[in-house]
């Protein structure tokens, strides 16, 4: 009886880890993400394609929040011990991770791999932080014009408006608003963000030189770029204040019908044309004294507190979503640029160019796209240049007199960071 | 020397868990306010007072310091003389009483978030409520979240509403206990209304005031979700509170030490405050009936 029961114990044992050998030799990433709605849907879809062909690897995405939900969280998790093993970060946000080698050097794996010769030169770009590579670029944008073609027709604008210059879209603006206003529609949502440092940078300026990282907060195209933009609020009531204090009201009030021009980021695009429907119409940003845009997004960088195992998988990851067929998926799905030069020519992304209007615009507009500099100065600067914006957008200070007091705090604190 | 162990035995749990998730982290966050750390650094060097003179020598810091004063000055006395108010005619007993209690609790117990995101859109200056109203009322448009004044009364008002029915329900309770035979007395001896409030009412809840305004000042010291839903501190920096510039410099700067730095600051000042009120009012505080 003992012996029945000691024999039939060890076939359990035996069964049981028998069972177990699959699980343990599947690698799992935990992968952190700011996807969710379409975005998130196409995300996964890309997850279920990579797993069925490594069947090994097991991607445990978790959606964070935004960009900075993601910065905070992962601030929190690491010296607690559980940060997850790939971290999607926004292309101006991962230099101090990268300083502080929270991140691995992804150079070796980029340069044994056939895939840095298919990345476009700005998607290999945005993921250098001196001289090494930290993050490969997976929803890269830039900012574009978009436009109601049914607000423009009832406000009186036949056929397609000259939209480069300031002056041109601001008579644009002005004439929906005289039109339009009494219904509650506005000409322009109040620019964000990443759409201010585009239209700085179209008024050939910018916030920090890329090359040396000099602060440019107070050249003058940069103050001249910062007047108008704020204008379209203050002085000529074009935009409305409350996407002044909350950015992505300007947003949602376009989704709405209640504006005719946004800018915003091409990752935008399916969101909006969800809204607007075939009225969307898509247009480079202005060139108002030079053609040039930032390049935003995010890239998937690995953490250093992973097994190595673990980095390899994610690697295998990152290769894969960067791949054309991925990328294909991802650019058709969201309106996010192509980082992979053969991604235009997979079928999704051909049906894409053909049956989405617009689409290709933000691709039109890499010959002249610049990825933006990265130093862990950029972090403090992006967070306090909010309260300049609502200051000097909303009337309460002097345009000039409120950059030249940023610029000369940025350098301080720029100062104190390279100590 | 076993029997007089029983007791610390049965309390250590409770000072265990008080230790780890209240005495640790004060300590900790004091240590980590004279080093200089970004969460991700192995090192954590230690720089004295330098954290403590940035925080001081700050616009920022002096800003935010002003306007939680003006928040907890103007929305203390706001909240506990409306409480009092309404506790008074809450407290019989009644159908529409009882329903009226649930009303005014009922934001209480409900999401802040939620309740900020409902008031972001109500105080919205286009497409707003009040604006809605005002204007059908011959009014014109008020920007009420875009101008620094209005958005920190809109923030006042509505944490007033929020915090309102707790402050509601403790003035209750603490006026059902003051002995009838008081008004009996007062009323036999012709005090009018105000002045049986004024000298029976008054003093008789003042243990509860002085509890309401301990707590609520540190409420509105420590006012965060609000401020960070409607507001995120703007219009430049109009509604900026101590805490939103912690969690600011802590979590969007990376700078732990000065953010630390702030809470010790932070903690000082209600720890200040508290003796103040003491010494002030407690005085006038009477607990035995």
């Amino acid at each position: 009886m003992l012996k029945k029961l000691q024999s039939g114990l060890a076939v359990s044992v035996v069964a049981l880890l028998g069972a177990m050998a699959p699980a343990q030799a599947e690698v799992t990433v935990d992968f952190w993400h700011s996807f969710g709605g379409s975005s998130g849907e196409a995300l996964d879809e890309i997850i279920a394609l990579f797993e069925a062909e490594n069947p090994d690897i097991k991607i445990q995405a978790e959606h964070v929040g935004n960009y900075e939900d993601i910065v905070t969280r992962l601030q929190a998790a690491i010296p607690a011990r559980r940060a997850p093993d790939a971290v999607i970060l926004e292309v101006t946000r991962y230099g101090l991770f990268a300083e502080r080698e929270v991140l691995i050097d992804l150079t070796p794996y980029l340069d044994a791999d056939p895939l840095r010769d298919d990345l476009y030169d700005y998607a290999r770009e945005v993921g250098v932080y001196e001289g090494k590579n930290y993050i490969v670029p997976f929803n890269s944008s830039t900012p574009v014009l978009y436009y109601n073609r049914a607000i423009l027709e009832r406000a009186g604008i036949e056929g397609e408006p000259s939209l480069t210059t300031f002056e041109e879209v601001e008579a644009v603006a002005r004439q929906i608003q005289e039109n339009l206003g009494d219904e509650g529609v506005f000409g322009i949502a109040a620019p964000g963000q990443f759409a201010r440092w585009g239209l700085v940078m179209g008024n050939d300026s910018n916030l920090i030189d890329p090359a040396t990282g000099d602060i440019w907060l107070d050249a003058p195209n940069t103050i001249e770029a910062y007047d108008w933009m704020s204008s379209l609020v203050y002085e000529h009531g074009l935009a409305s204040v409350d996407a002044v204090t909350a950015e992505n009201n300007g947003r949602d009030a376009f989704y709405a019908g209640n504006v005719g021009i946004m800018f915003n980021s091409t990752g935008n695009y399916t969101s909006s044309r969800a809204a607007v429907g075939e009225d969307l119409v898509v247009r480079p940003m202005p060139c108002n004294k030079a053609c040039s845009v930032p390049i935003g997004g995010a890239g998937i960088g690995i953490l250093a507190s992973s097994e190595q195992d673990v980095q390899d998988a994610a690697y295998k990851f990152i290769n894969f979503a960067a791949s054309a067929e991925a990328n294909a998926i991802w650019f058709a799905a969201t309106g996010y640029m192509p980082i992979n030069r053969h991604t235009p020519d997979h079928p999704v992304a051909i049906e894409a160019l053909e049956t989405q209007p617009g689409i290709d615009v933000a691709i039109n507009q890499l010959d002249y796209a610049q990825g933006r500099p990265r130093p862990p100065v950029v972090t403090w600067m992006r967070t306090s240049e909010y309260d300049l914006w609502e200051a000097i957008a909303l009337g309460q200070r002097d345009v000039t007199e409120a950059l030249t007091d940023f610029a000369q705090r940025t350098r301080t604190e720029a100062a104190r960071l390279s100590q | 020397m076993s029997r007089k162990l029983i007791p610390y035995l049965f309390v250590a749990p409770m000072i265990a868990f008080i230790a780890l998730f209240t005495y640790i982290p004060i300590l900790t966050s004091v240590d980590l306010s004279f080093r200089d750390w970004d969460f991700l650094s192995p090192d954590k060097p230690f720089v004295g007072l330098k954290n403590y003179d940035l925080i001081l020598g700050s616009h920022e810091f002096w800003n935010a310091l002003r306007v939680t004063a003006i928040f907890t000055v103007v929305s203390v006395p706001l909240r506990l003389a409306l409480a009092l108010a309404i506790a008074s005619f809450l407290i019989r007993e009644t159908g529409a009483s009882r329903i009226l209690r649930g009303a005014f609790f009922l934001p209480s117990v409900t999401s802040t978030v939620s309740i900020a995101v409902v008031f972001s859109w109500v105080f919205a200056t286009d497409h707003g409520m009040a604006n809605g109203l005002i204007q059908a009322l011959g009014g014109s448009r008020v920007q009420w979240l875009q101008t620094p004044s209005l958005a920190l009364t809109v923030l006042i008002i509505v944490n007033t509403w929020k915090q309102l029915g707790y402050d509601i329900i403790i003035y209750i309770a603490a006026l059902q206990a003051v002995p009838n035979e008081l008004y009996d007395a007062a009323s036999v001896d012709g005090g009018r209304k105000f002045h049986v409030f004024r000298r029976v009412t008054f003093p008789l809840v003042m243990p509860t005031t002085y509890f309401l305004l301990v707590v609520s000042v540190i409420e509105a010291f420590q006012v965060f979700t609000i401020v960070d839903v409607m507001t995120r501190g703007g219009p430049a920096g109009g509604t900026t509170m101590l805490v939103t510039l912690l969690y600011r410099i802590g979590f969007s700067l990376f700078d732990i030490g000065q953010g630390s730095a702030l809470a010790v600051m932070l903690f000082v000042i209600l720890v200040v405050l508290a003796f103040v009120k003491s010494k002030i009012l407690g005085k006038r505080v009477h607990y035995a009936s």
